[in-house]
């Protein structure tokens, strides 16, 4: 690369920060190599040494930040890469990380737009938009659903003589209600019997990026599956739900009254009365047992 | 230095890094281990299994918090919440410090992720030892600051990166986190001589000392903590025990990580070095 000649006046603590975090935001080339728009950068702020010029010292950290958003992506989002395949995926990753780059200290919500960006970006996924992006949703869930807190949970004896319609009823932060129209529980068990996850951060670097593989198909079904993704002793689990259990758990979110609820949730049902009022014993006894209904 | 204030006074051995991969073998086995470290990010979550797990590891060891996005040479001030979410792990935890690495790695509210290397100006030391003293402050517990492995050297830099460590961590009045692979890594990266840089750190600030593997390449070395400490390590270690006595130390292994044992293996050969080891010695 060309060497340019350093500045004369050292340059300010601010100014180089922005220069090189702007360096190492920009994408890798096909061969993931630095772009050489960046050989300006380089050669103003980062010095050569007798092996490396100043624009490979800075592709080192510019393929580092890449290889280390686009590791954490990919282990975030394995579904959707085994549904649009490997080279979509590394297109579309690089797409949603220019526009959506960390905010945080933490890599967890890195992933946290991905649904809303395949939304705004259909060609991205195209043919398996539809696939892909209930596969994101449910990816995203499944990271809430892992460490999100929990509410103190109800005691049922306590609750038991309230009135339901002024008695309110919290759904645990962590349950993730979803309605979706592919068997997404179904193609993320079976990748995870062949692809078990990690999870966890260090200050290590990577010496190349990694990659996993595995293709996911389903066709839509007929009638919509209601999801939740939830945790029990520490682990994710997907449970389906009836229609109207879905209902009524949303309805608890958004802050209905028990009362209120259990009416949303029957609403167009064809189960009415003792039925009905059977189902609400049987649903509120599994989710007290899973602890999903809190204070 | 034993036990000295930016310990809190707490005498520590030889410890590992506590990774996932472990996790059944610990809980299971409940294997005698002077101290874990912890990576401060892993654990600063809401609920879920991290914390579970975190627990139970403290019911039986003592953990040290060792952080990887604090950025102390940010230009910016360091963020509210997220040292409110450390101290909330600080007390679970108890630990006696809390280390970080001498970098900065996010402008304007986005973050790089990496452990990026300062310029060593005058400029940076004042704005990183503002921002060291802050976290003392706010956290109300010691901090140490862990030297980087570097690939790259500033243009705009007025002096080397020991006397560099040095300025910050005596306007900052805090401690140091010695990693000796990272000197290493860097001395064949920027061609100095490792002995030089450890002979220069004020010994009574060290309160820790990290040891690690790295990978050669080519033309560079990269600080991948997927292999053993390789014995220029070692010696860079030796040396730096002389000058600090007994001082805690922690082998991180954080990539193609082996079995426990082979790791706790590993780092119980520091305590070779080590004066007055009370350290068990691997069965």
């Amino acid at each position: 690369m060309p060497r340019l000649a350093p500045p004369r006046k050292p340059a300010r603590l601010g100014q180089i920060q922005r220069l090189m975090s702007q360096a190492l935001m920009h994408r890798l080339t096909r061969s993931e190599g630095m772009q050489r728009t960046n050989a300006v950068t380089a050669a103003q702020i980062i010095k050569p040494n007798d092996r490396l010029t100043s624009f490979d010292r800075l592709e080192i950290y510019n393929q580092q930040y890449w290889w280390r958003l686009l590791g954490c992506f990919n282990d975030d989002f394995r579904g959707v890469r085994a549904v649009i395949g490997e080279r979509k995926f590394d297109r579309l990753a690089v797409e949603y990380l220019e526009a959506h780059g960390s905010t945080s200290w933490s890599l967890r919500n890195l992933g946290q737009d991905l649904p809303a960006f395949l939304k705004k970006h259909p060609k991205l996924t195209a043919p398996h938009t539809a696939l892909a992006l209930e596969m994101a949703q449910v990816e995203w869930a499944k990271i809430v659903a892992f460490d999100t807190g929990a509410l103190p949970v109800i005691d049922p004896q306590k609750i038991v003589k309230r009135d339901p319609a002024k008695l309110c009823i919290k759904l645990q932060p962590y349950v993730m209600l979803l309605k979706l129209r592919h068997p997404i529980d179904q193609l993320l068990k079976k990748m995870r019997e062949a692809n078990p996850e990690t999870g966890s951060v260090s200050n290590a670097v990577s010496a190349t990026r990694r990659r996993a593989s595995r293709t996911l198909r389903a066709k839509p079904c007929a009638e919509p599956i209601f999801l939740a993704v939830h945790r029990v002793d520490f682990s994710v689990y997907y449970k389906r739900l009836e229609p109207e259990a879905f209902k009524l758990l949303s309805a608890l979110r958004e802050g209905d009254t028990l009362a209120d609820a259990c009416a949303r949730g029957f609403t167009r049902s064809r189960l009415r009365g003792d039925a009905a009022a059977a189902k609400i014993g049987e649903w509120f006894n599994v989710w007290t047992r899973l602890g999903w209904l809190a204070r | 230095m034993p036990a000295t204030r930016f310990t809190a006074h707490a005498d520590y051995g030889v410890g590992i890094g506590l990774r996932i991969p472990h996790y059944q073998h610990i809980l299971e086995r409940k294997p005698v281990v002077d101290w874990f470290e912890i990576i401060s990010e892993n654990y600063m979550v809401d609920g879920g299994r991290p914390l579970h797990v975190l627990d139970q590891i403290l019911e039986r060891y003592r953990v040290v918090q060792h952080g990887v996005s604090m950025y102390f040479g940010n230009t910016a001030r360091p963020n509210r919440d997220h040292l409110r979410k450390l101290k909330r792990l600080t007390k679970r935890t108890q630990t006696p410090w809390v280390s970080d690495h001498l970098c900065w790695g996010s402008v304007d509210g986005r973050y790089t992720h990496d452990l990026l290397p300062m310029p060593y100006t005058w400029e940076a030391i004042e704005t990183t030892a503002r921002n060291i003293r802050e976290v003392q402050d706010f956290l109300e517990l010691p901090v140490a600051v862990e030297n980087l492995s570097s690939y790259a050297e500033f243009h705009a830099s007025e002096m080397n990166e020991w006397q560099f460590l040095c300025e910050v961590v005596e306007r900052a009045d805090c401690g140091i986190l010695l990693d000796v692979n990272n000197i290493y890594v860097s001395s064949q990266n920027h061609t100095f001589d490792p002995l030089d840089y450890v002979n220069a750190v004020p010994a009574g600030r060290v309160a820790q000392i990290h040891i690690a593997g790295h990978s050669r390449h080519e033309r560079f070395i990269l600080d991948t903590h997927d292999h053993p400490v390789i014995d220029p390590v070692w010696k860079i270690y030796k040396r730096a025990i002389e000058r600090c006595g007994r001082t805690a130390t922690l082998l991180e292994w954080d990539d193609r990580i082996p079995s426990f044992d082979e790791v706790h293996r590993e780092a119980l050969k520091a305590t070779k070095y080590l004066p007055d080891a009370k350290t068990r010695a691997a069965a």
